[in-house]
């Protein structure tokens, strides 16, 4: 496989993740600093039931993306009643014990050495229909009356509960939502990579997807997709700048937040009528090539 | 029977007696002003009744039914809405998407419904947009029902509020201080917009207010607060004239 398409399948499946971290942190302002644990209850336990177990892709992966909603069912209830601030410290918390498990776990998970022999079974083509796929879900969610909800939600929550909307409620679908989604993303990338460890998916991680939705806009969902693509791709694309490349990365995310708080496109969405009227000719310049 | 009814509320702020034995009963139609000097506790009154903060003691029951102890959104499902002193719109959503939110939780799809186009989520969806736009049309606003309410004018945003309790369908209206930064040309049109309001929904409107002009003409009821307590209610020529009032608004009168 080229370089180009390595590196396109892994930013697509970053847009999977990030989407996820979109619905979270971006429309309901919730910021979850262990996201990427459940990126690794995805991978972890689609490998581990596709290698040790020899279920087939199709079943491991449904079970894996149930099983997070699951444990993100147990760690949201105290959490989505808890202040803002307080979920970022739970949250990190419960991504931390999660790596700390898949460490100590050596029979199973297979330790620090990480999981080997998860077959590679995620092409370009598998991640770009998943992050297709995934992107319209939540743009739809985005329109829909729970979108809307959250929005309500993290721009004032007590004049949203003062309309009749179950705060806690909303805040749930959201995390359950945004659980599923990375832990599909993390499927993706162990039938992708073929091996996976802990290190990969600590907080760092997590914080980075929140960085990225902040760099796009915090209410645009294409520019946090966007965004992933400059962000993750520029590290890439400017390798042999080797450890320069860190700079210009702070430097780039610096003067997004200092020029652009609400990100590159702020609450702007890109849809396809934008990009249709990018290509007609202003009717201006027709009517003078009339004259 | 009452659609509110209020019986000796109470409600203190470590040493602050921000309520004190505060009592009210609201029929459908009614319009009551709440007037009083500034920390007399009004708002304190309305976040209690919408239950922002559970009271000390008091009983709060609205068509019948106890609402004291319910949690904030399920008054609001019961039947109230309100509008904010500081005005508090979503941002990040258009003036229509914010009337919307008040339909929501009353919007028959679910989950599901959200992530993927099923004819349920277009029905209610079209089903909220006429309702709601029925609501903007009322206040006036409905030519900027796309338009993002932080570009508007405070007047338009007040009026914003209101069209967004409206589609609470509440039996309850609280308006805090919605005449507050108006100008006077603004404030009439205003006073004509609750009256017209109050007529045709026929719900009991509790109103807070500091412009004495707008409460005296529109409300039934005036209720007085000084320093948490009611120290007079009544028809407005009854109050105005009452000397407590006049002492709270306006300081005694020395030797």
């Amino acid at each position: 496989m080229s370089l180009y398409s390595h590196i396109l399948t892994q930013i697509l499946i970053t847009v999977v993740s990030v989407s996820g971290v979109f619905v979270l942190t971006g429309m309901t302002g919730m910021f979850s600093l262990g996201q990427a644990a459940f990126m690794a209850i995805g991978a972890y336990t689609s490998g581990i039931l596709v290698t040790k177990l020899a279920m087939p892709i199709i079943v491991a992966w449904p079970a894996a993306v149930l099983l997070a909603v699951l444990v993100g069912l147990i760690v949201g209830l105290p959490t989505v009643r808890l202040r803002r601030d307080y979920i970022s410290l739970v949250t990190l918390g419960f991504g931390e014990a999660i790596t700390a498990l898949l460490n100590r776990a050596t029979t199973i998970t297979g330790g620090a050495s990480g999981l080997t022999g998860i077959p590679k079974r995620t092409t370009l083509l598998i991640a770009f229909v998943s992050a297709a796929a995934v992107v319209t879900l939540i743009s739809f969610f985005k329109s829909s009356k729970y979108g809307r909800q959250c929005i309500a939600v993290r721009s004032d929550e007590l004049a949203a509960k003062s309309m009749g909307i179950n705060v806690p409620r909303v805040k749930m679908i959201a995390f359950l939502i945004s659980v599923a989604v990375t832990a599909y993303g993390g499927c993706l990338y162990a039938f992708y990579t073929a091996y996976v460890d802990p290190t990969l998916f600590g907080w760092q991680r997590s914080a980075e997807w929140i960085i990225m939705v902040f760099f796009g806009g915090v209410n645009s969902l294409t520019g946090s997709i966007l965004s992933t693509f400059v962000l993750s791709g520029l590290p890439e694309v400017l390798r042999f700048l080797q450890s320069y490349r860190a700079i210009i990365y702070a430097v780039l995310v610096l003067l997004v937040i200092n020029f652009r708080p609400s990100g590159m496109l702020g609450e702007w969405e890109l849809t396809p009528k934008h990009i249709k009227r990018l290509f007609k000719r202003p009717k201006g310049a027709r009517a003078q090539e009339v004259d | 029977m009452a659609v509110l009814k209020i019986d000796n509320l109470y409600k203190s702020f470590g040493g602050v007696k921000a309520i004190r034995d505060f009592s009210l009963t609201a029929d459908r139609g009614e319009i009551h002003g709440i007037i009083g000097p500034n920390g007399a506790g009004k708002t304190t009154i309305f976040n209690v009744i919408s239950g922002i903060y559970p009271p000390d003691s008091g009983k709060i029951s609205m068509n019948g039914k106890d609402i004291t102890h319910l949690e904030q959104h399920q008054i609001a499902l019961a039947g109230m809405g309100r509008t904010f002193q500081n005005i508090r719109l979503f941002k990040g959503l258009s003036v229509l998407d914010n009337v919307m939110c008040a339909f929501d939780p009353r919007s028959k799809y679910g989950v599901a419904g959200s992530l993927a186009p099923l004819p349920g989520r277009f029905r209610e969806e079209k089903r909220g947009r006429e309702f709601c736009m029925h609501f903007l049309q009322m206040v006036g606003l409905e030519k900027q029902a796309h338009e993002h309410p932080e570009g508007m004018s405070y007047g338009h945003r007040r009026r914003l509020e209101i069209a967004r309790a409206l589609a609470c369908e509440p039996t309850v209206l609280l308006l805090d201080e919605p005449a507050a930064g108006l100008n006077p040309m603004e404030v009439g049109g205003l006073t004509q917009l609750i009256l017209k309001l109050s007529n045709e929904f026929n719900f009991a409107i509790l109103l807070i207010e500091h412009r004495l002009e707008l409460v005296m003409n529109i409300s039934q009821i005036i209720h007085v607060q000084n320093f948490g307590k009611t120290i007079a209610v009544g028809k407005p020529s009854e109050v105005r004239n009452d000397p407590q009032v006049i002492e709270a608004y306006l300081g005694k009168e020395d030797g």
